[in-house]
């Protein structure tokens, strides 16, 4: 039997590889988006701390500018440096 | 800090310092008429999301009054029941929890209510506390179960029942508002 395919669409779905599903900040799953945002993705990524916890960018940045003196990571109170990979 | 933003396109960094005072700029509105929705009704939906959990799966001793909450969840009474083997075995409290806007950037308002205060050298007798974590100590990681479970533990931990040393003064002289308090927080023990 010969099968000649006429044409096909490719599928993949995507998420993210992170420590925990939901942000300790706003508490919405990683794979969807801060409560600001609406486009899940490269539009509202993930940051990590140097401490390996993990937010939201836009959470992570709205509570490090709210800190006046210690800006500390809000679940280990260690002081907060974005990790780069 | 700023690298690691450089790689997607230059894009800022989309965040804001939330000013104390209410915006009073005109509402903005929708070509339609319609409000737009502002940033804080959607962060309304974390404290939705803690308060079905707390109804749900409420930790030992905490039962949420929810006929106390009104339709923007903005205030809420919680029972809390002192613990067996405890000085506040058999007693029932209630706490008050009040959320501005700026939650959970910003602690919740939590003062005890009713004519039961627990008398503990932590709690003054207009229901204020004296507790870190509401004030300097606050962290969006923390949740209306964790200021609970952090009272009751505070209760838990008490070997004798008496009032803070400046009772009298405090609940003469304070804010109504225990969040404008210079709290200075000295003692772990309890």
């Amino acid at each position: 039997m010969k099968l000649t395919i006429k044409s096909w669409t490719g599928v993949a779905t995507w998420r993210w590889i992170a420590n925990d599903e939901n942000c300790g900040i706003c508490r919405m799953s990683f794979e969807s988006t801060c409560p600001e945002c609406s486009l899940p993705g490269d539009d509202c990524p993930l940051v990590w701390g140097v401490c390996s916890h993990c937010f939201h960018m836009h959470c992570i940045v709205k509570w490090l500018n709210l800190q006046t003196m210690n800006k500390q990571c809000p679940m280990c109170r260690q002081s907060w440096k974005f990790n780069i990979h | 800090m700023l690298k690691i933003f450089k790689s997607k396109k230059d894009k800022l960094p989309k965040s804001e310092i939330i000013t104390c005072e209410p915006q009073v700029t005109k509402e903005p509105r929708t070509k339609c008429g319609k409000p737009l929705v502002l940033d804080n009704t959607r962060w309304e939906r974390r404290l939705h999301k803690e308060l079905m959990s707390l109804i749900k799966e409420p930790p030992p001793g905490v039962t949420v009054d929810t006929d106390s909450i009104g339709q923007n969840l903005s205030e809420w009474k919680i029972n809390i029941a002192g613990f067996e083997g405890t000085l506040y075995e058999g007693e029932n409290f209630q706490l008050l929890f009040k959320f501005n806007n700026k939650y959970p950037f910003d602690s919740p308002e939590v003062t005890f209510i009713g004519n039961n205060i627990p008398v503990h050298p932590h709690v003054y007798s207009n229901g204020h506390i004296c507790l870190s974590i509401l004030t300097e100590d606050w962290s969006p990681a923390l949740s209306v179960q964790s200021v609970c479970l952090s009272i009751a533990s505070m209760l838990s931990s008490c070997r004798e029942k008496k009032r803070p040393p400046d009772n009298t003064l405090y609940v003469k002289t304070c804010n109504k508002n225990p969040k404008k308090t210079k709290w200075w927080y000295h003692d772990d023990s309890v």
